[in-house]
């Protein structure tokens, strides 16, 4: 079944199409990869799915309901989150507050009860406390629950870190935009584990990456833009083999 | 309960130096006789007051330089309720507060649409328009303004006629108003503030309503800018648009700098005392006192960039090495600070 579903989107940006009718879909319990070269539209096609941009046309489904309309907030209760391909975090936040922070959704207590500190909203922040640390112990930050700021973590961790705080959201859908970008191979071979792991809790993966053998190893489907347009879809064996693939990416051949 | 250092206690100095500041501040009046001196501490009381909610905006990522408007609309409600009403103090209060409250949720509703530098621009002009309007209006009494409001009814034995009495009604509001902002400063909404402050985007994809979020802290600190208002008509028994025009914007905003932007309570009061009392002291040459101010000023930004308690505590941390440890899942041994910095 389709959780995600894209219909003919369509965006431009001053007269030049960053997405131009692009549809595909992703299945609960998939990993997806979109891949392109750069500028293919795969960061402007993340932003209309999670609300950050709104398409010219088109529609987004989640779950089968129409999502094209909702705000990014709204998109985000739905339960489907997100991380940034530069590193957004709060960077003058520790490592704790940064995922505590991201908890959010969670809250059963009322606002107004939150404001009093009553007993019950206590228990409830020490649960989610501890919810958090867990999520930081699971990227393998532990050694970063102390003082650190987050803004001096080295670059790989960063990217772990904000994956810590799309899976604070709970969300159902994960989108990841270029995870494993600046992290040696060592890194990356821990962080594509973690994904799996990701997945294997029931969270749905769409990921943009330029790591091939990453993308290769990873996915079940992956989808392929060029210049805003889907050029092909399949399995990684399939894309593989896909000439037009190898061309967008290395350059048509003269012959 | 679990007992880990994620839970921020308070420091047993830090409680102990907090009790006793506190003490001098309710048994200042006994030790201070001159009435000049105590009106400098309400005037600076004032201050700590309109930078805290200048710090609340802050605290949401939102630069405001209208807290002066708000203080005008409750100083204002509260004297046209008072002299056109006869509302006693007590009643004109609460009302000027909320009346307060409900124009800041009609205007906030439109600006905080739009964060960022078209913010800032929008509450200055709101603070012009704001005096410009009582200036020019009869209703409001014109640019002589309205005099003649009354003080505060007695309340049992307490008289308000002398300025210990003023002193501790603006002792307990602002008493209130610190343990109100403090407890939205630690609850979620207060995180929430911060979150939409350090990444607005992020904080988005939280699924957090920025624009809900921002509106209430508009909402909560202009009310509370209200409550001063109000508290100053019945004090000077009189209001002028002067009074809340001019400079006062830019002033409230610098406790909130001078003292540390960082710090939405302890920056403001350290700042608005220094800046009452320092020029005070520095009245050598009358003329020459906005100038050594604005100098002073000038140094502390450029040179010490996180106000006074911004810059302290950089020399404490870095006096104090951070040890931390984990013990075993879910127990953890953090070093003091690791929730310092919420």
């Amino acid at each position: 079944m389709a959780l995600l579903e894209i219909k003919n989107l369509r965006k431009y940006f001053s007269g030049l199409a960053a997405v131009d009718d692009v549809d595909f879909s992703v299945n609960d319990g998939e990993i997806v990869g979109l891949i392109g070269p750069n500028g293919a539209g795969k960061t402007t096609l993340f932003n209309l799915i999670s609300g950050f941009n709104s398409p010219d046309r088109g529609k987004v489904f989640f779950d089968g309901e129409d999502i094209t309309a909702l705000r990014a907030d709204q998109v985000a209760r739905k339960g489907l989150g997100r991380t940034f391909q530069s590193s957004t975090l709060f960077m003058q936040s520790t490592v704790f507050s940064n995922v505590f922070s991201a908890f959010y959704r969670q809250y059963q207590q009322p606002i107004w009860k939150a404001f009093l500190h009553t007993p019950k909203v206590n228990k409830e922040e020490q649960a989610i406390k501890r919810a958090a640390i867990e999520i930081i112990e699971f990227m393998g930050l532990a050694a970063h629950l102390g003082d650190e700021l987050a803004t001096n973590l080295p670059h790989g961790q960063q990217r772990a870190l904000g994956i810590c705080i799309a899976l604070a959201t709970e969300p159902r859908l994960l989108l990841l935009d270029e995870p494993l970008t600046g992290m040696n191979s060592s890194e990356t071979m821990e962080l594509v584990g973690k994904i799996r792991q990701i997945r294997e809790k029931g969270i749905t993966i769409l990921l943009v990456e330029h790591n091939m053998k990453a993308v290769m190893d990873l996915c079940d489907r992956i989808t392929v833009l060029n210049y805003g347009r889907k050029i092909a879809e399949g399995t990684p064996e399939q894309i593989r083999k896909n000439r037009e693939v190898a061309e967008a990416y290395l350059g048509r051949e003269e012959a | 309960m679990e007992k880990s250092s994620i839970n921020r206690k308070m420091s047993k100095s830090g409680l102990i130096f907090g009790s006793m500041v506190l003490a001098a501040m309710v048994l200042l009046p006994l030790a201070v006789k001159n009435a000049y001196v105590m009106h400098l501490f309400i005037m600076a009381y004032i201050g700590i007051l309109l930078g805290m909610t200048f710090s609340m905006l802050f605290s949401a990522g939102l630069i405001t330089l209208g807290a002066g408007a708000f203080y005008a609309i409750g100083a204002y409600g509260s004297t046209l309720l008072s002299t056109r009403l006869g509302l006693s103090f007590w009643a004109a209060l609460p009302m000027s507060t909320l009346i307060t409250g409900i124009v800041a949720l009609a205007i906030g509703s439109i600006i905080v649409r739009h964060p960022g530098m078209a913010f800032t621009i929008i509450t200055l002009l709101f603070a012009h328009v704001v005096i410009q309007a009582t200036g020019q209006m009869e209703f409001f009494g014109g640019w002589g303004g309205i005099i003649g409001v009354e003080t505060p009814d007695p309340l049992g034995p307490i008289q308000f006629a002398t300025k210990t009495s003023f002193y501790y009604l603006i002792l307990f509001l602002l008493l209130l108003t610190a343990l109100v902002f403090h407890a939205l400063y630690t609850s979620r909404i207060g995180r929430v503030w911060r979150s939409i402050k350090l990444s607005p985007p992020l904080a988005e994809s939280l699924g957090i309503n920025l624009y809900r979020y921002r509106l209430m802290a508009f909402v909560v600190a202009s009310s509370a800018a209200g409550m001063v208002g109000s508290f100053y008509a019945h004090y000077f028994q009189m209001v002028t648009p002067e009074a809340f025009g001019g400079w006062l914007s830019i002033y409230i905003q610098l406790y909130a700098v001078l003292g540390g932007l960082e710090f939405y309570i302890l920056g403001p009061a350290i700042g608005a005392v220094i800046m009452t009392f320092v020029p005070e002291y520095l009245r050598i040459a009358k003329e020459v006192e906005p100038i050594i101010t604005g100098v002073f000023l000038l140094l502390i930004i450029l040179f010490f960039s996180g106000g006074i308690l911004g810059t302290l505590r950089r020399f404490w941390r870095a006096k104090r090495p951070v040890v931390f440890r984990v013990k075993s899942r879910h127990k953890l041994i953090a070093g003091p600070n690791v929730l310092r910095d919420e």
